[in-house]
């Protein structure tokens, strides 16, 4: 899960390694999907997430179809 | 994972919030009068419930998500200290774990250029028009997590 400055160098990155192109999602919205999904690490009571918990949050989110999908 | 499981995974993530890094199978074996090999099992169990993730064929903890104890491209300031994430997710984790402002200095991963990050009451203040791209579906990023 990388940084890229522009659509661009997204382009010329897959190209150069040969990576089928995955799921672009711009800053904003992964700081939105890091501050619900890490939030809670340091809780004292924390246990692990339900994945169809995680799977709300990727979908609160708008990161829905089947590459966010979280089981096979 | 047992409720002993879960006390040696918070003792860790505490341990890491107060020192920086993670604490080893005798330091934790210390801090619960209990012996080194115990403490090793957890942490074996916990890596195989993902809930932290050792270096391949060790008790070394290589990431307590969000945060990374390997270098990395991604050099995060939060909660009075500098961290390592892990990608661009876990690295805007960090100040979400803790609650906290912070800034993040990386690099694009086509260039190397440098980009600059911050968040501040949970919002992303700088760096709104950089991009994360994730290569992997969801079902597979355990498959093998430091690619991912």
């Amino acid at each position: 899960m990388v940084f890229l400055r522009s659509e661009e160098h997204l382009a010329r990155w897959l190209g150069a390694n040969g990576f089928e192109p995955g799921a672009t999602v711009c800053a904003p919205k992964m700081n939105e999907l890091a501050l619900e999904w890490w939030g809670t690490r340091l809780d004292a009571g924390w246990r692990p997430r339900p994945v169809v918990e995680s799977q709300a949050i990727l979908d609160r989110l708008g990161l829905v179809g089947e590459f966010w999908s979280l089981q096979a | 994972m047992d409720a002993f499981d879960l006390d040696v995974r918070r003792h860790v993530y505490f341990s890491v919030v107060a020192n920086g890094r993670p604490p080893t199978t005798a330091e934790t074996g210390v801090a619960f009068g209990t012996g080194e090999p115990e403490v090793a099992d957890t942490y074996r169990r916990l890596h195989d419930a993902h809930a932290l993730v050792l270096f391949p064929n060790t008790v070394e903890i290589w990431m307590a998500n969000p945060f990374c104890f390997n270098p990395t491209p991604h050099r995060v300031r939060a909660g009075g200290r500098a961290w390592t994430g892990t990608c661009c997710w876990d690295s805007l984790g960090i100040p979400g774990a803790l609650h906290s402002d912070g800034d993040i200095e990386t690099e694009c991963a086509c260039c190397a250029e440098r980009l600059e990050l911050s968040v501040r009451g949970g919002v992303l203040v700088e760096g709104a028009d950089v991009l994360c791209h994730i290569l992997v579906p969801a079902r597979r990023w355990w498959d093998d997590i430091g690619f991912t």
